[in-house]
């Protein structure tokens, strides 16, 4: 049996209490109280599409950032190929892509070519590597023709493609998405979620684990959703299964029935 | 990671920053010029404080326009040192890259390195044109100068400033905003350093405090080394004293760094602005 592309186990995270004023100096060495996971656990399976689903501080983003290594977890563990995200992050990195749904974090100045060939070398790409790579991924991504552009010159949508890219660049087993779409329109959201199911999880197999708010993305994208309230696993299902168990007409009706009953005050370690 | 891998990565961000920075040619301009105007004034008001007995007091006699040029020019070695770490996480911050960099496969140690590259680069090229306009327009011909013991005070002064440098990247890893630490060693520094004046012209306690930072140091074996064209013996006390501190504070500031990055990954602000 394979091992699971992504296991998370009794994972918990806390942060430190906001704090203003002078009182912000404090925030490093404060204790962490305020509770974002709460004991989560689940495994997503090589080539599996699996959505995050929640209102929202209910602990999408914050799994997804241990994930991604940007986070530490306070207890419990979170494996991405086999490899611990807090103890072998450098492992873990050189195997997951992660791209969160805004059209930020490029060099606006540069052009995309330049932009994806930095973020290449980055990932361990040698040039020619990467030139090739590049060109590959613009054309079945569609963006051949802005490659040369100025970033502050595309579309959010083009821009949008270009952070996909950037997250697919070293050809990562598991892409990490938070809110894929957000700030597309719906053609290009559309054309956006076609190009994740069709090439990247279909026709190149990679596991992909999102979070989403819109939820005819996550009937159309995801094997299985993973609905989180408060921190903690409500449920854990394909869409069409849960929207039955749970007795609703839509899959909107299903989430609101599954949160009425499951959701629990955060509370102190 | 290897070498070679990390002067790669290195070499990107190079890359980086030379074609962002070809993109504001007028800056460039502008800071060349802006150099002439420092220079012109070094040379004016050391047409006014210049005296036979004045030159005699300063490294190889030289003149105090020199002396200023040299200080003036080699200071900013430190200025860049301090900022240059800190302003590569702040301008990955601000530009919204950080995360892309942190969740790609450079160890953030290199990222830093990689960052303070450019400004490096840029701030041995304002070196050249101080001490260009310098000899151009005003006069500055270091004869006797031993350019090999310049280097050499320079390598080892970028050790000791790096040093400081990551401690005060440090703070701004943990803290964002406002570095205290940072305002206190150039304030300190700019005060007893020798830049403008020096060390002995102190009284007895700040010529202790100036032996105690590493710019005092570095300006006395820069000075000695293109203005009096000192050999190794001469410098080499100013190039021990360069190495201890880079074997104090590059260890004890890595340790400080490693330290605020776990504490970030714990409260989750590493990427808050």
């Amino acid at each position: 049996m394979t091992s699971p592309a992504i296991a998370v186990d009794s994972l918990e995270k806390y942060f430190p209490p906001a704090f203003s004023g002078w009182r912000a100096l404090l925030l490093p060495f404060a204790r962490p109280t305020q509770r974002a996971l709460a004991g989560v656990s689940f495994q997503v399976a090589r080539g599996e599409a699996v959505a995050l689903v929640g209102a929202n501080g209910a602990g999408k983003s914050t799994l997804l950032r241990i994930l991604a290594t940007l986070i530490s977890p306070t207890r419990g563990s979170a494996m991405l190929a086999g490899f611990d995200v807090d103890q072998q992050g450098a492992q873990a990195r050189a195997r997951l892509g992660y791209h969160t749904g805004g059209d930020e974090g490029f060099y606006s100045r540069l052009t995309s070519r330049q932009n994806l060939l930095f973020f290449a070398a980055m990932n361990n790409l040698t040039r020619s590597a990467a030139l090739d790579r590049i060109e590959q991924i613009a054309v079945w991504m569609g963006f051949a023709a802005e490659l040369d552009r100025p970033v502050r010159m595309l579309s959010t949508g083009m821009a949008h493609r270009l952070g996909l890219a950037r997250a697919l660049l070293h050809s990562p087993e598991i892409l990490l998405l938070d809110e894929p779409t957000r700030s597309l329109d719906p053609l290009a959201a559309a054309d956006f979620r076609r190009l994740l199911k069709e090439e990247i999880v279909r026709r190149r197999g990679a596991t992909l684990l999102f979070a989403s708010h819109t939820l005819s993305e996550v009937e159309e994208l995801a094997d299985r959703m993973v609905l989180l309230a408060g921190g903690k696993i409500l449920a854990d299902n394909s869409p069409a299964r849960l929207r039955a168990a749970a007795g609703g007409a839509t899959l909107e009706a299903a989430i609101a029935a599954l949160t009425r009953v499951g959701a629990a005050p955060a509370v102190r370690p | 990671m290897k070498a070679s891998s990390a002067l790669g990565k290195i070499i990107a961000f190079f890359r980086r920053d030379f074609a962002i920075a070809r993109g504001y040619r007028s800056a460039l301009v502008l800071e060349v010029l802006e150099a002439l105007f420092g220079v012109a004034t070094f040379y004016y008001l050391s047409r006014f404080v210049d005296s036979p007995s004045l030159s005699a007091g300063l490294p190889g006699g030289a003149s105090y326009f020199a002396f200023a040029l040299v200080g003036f020019a080699f200071f900013d070695y430190l200025g860049v040192s301090l900022t240059a770490f800190e302003a590569s996480i702040e301008e990955a911050r601000q530009n919204r890259t950080l995360e892309a960099l942190l969740v790609s496969q450079t160890p953030l140690p290199v990222i830093l390195a990689g960052s303070a590259a450019y400004p490096f680069f840029t701030l041995a090229l304002r070196t050249c044109v101080y001490l260009g306009w310098g000899a151009l327009l005003f006069g500055f011909v270091p004869h006797a100068a031993n350019w090999l013991g310049a280097a050499a005070i320079l390598f080892c002064s970028m050790l000791a400033f790096a040093g400081l440098g990551i401690l005060s990247a440090s703070y701004n890893v943990l803290f964002k905003r406002g570095n205290p630490a940072k305002w206190l060693v150039l304030g300190i520094s700019g005060l007893v350093g020798g830049m403008m004046y020096p060390v002995s012209v102190l009284p007895h306690g700040l010529r202790i405090l100036a032996r105690l930072i590493p710019v005092t140091y570095s300006l006395e074996g820069m000075r000695a080394a293109l203005l009096a064209g000192a050999g190794w013996g001469k410098l080499w006390p100013s190039i021990a004293a360069l190495l201890m501190f880079a074997a104090l504070l590059i260890p004890c500031s890595f340790a400080v760094f490693a330290w605020a990055l776990r504490r970030t990954r714990v409260t989750g602000t590493l990427t808050h602005i």
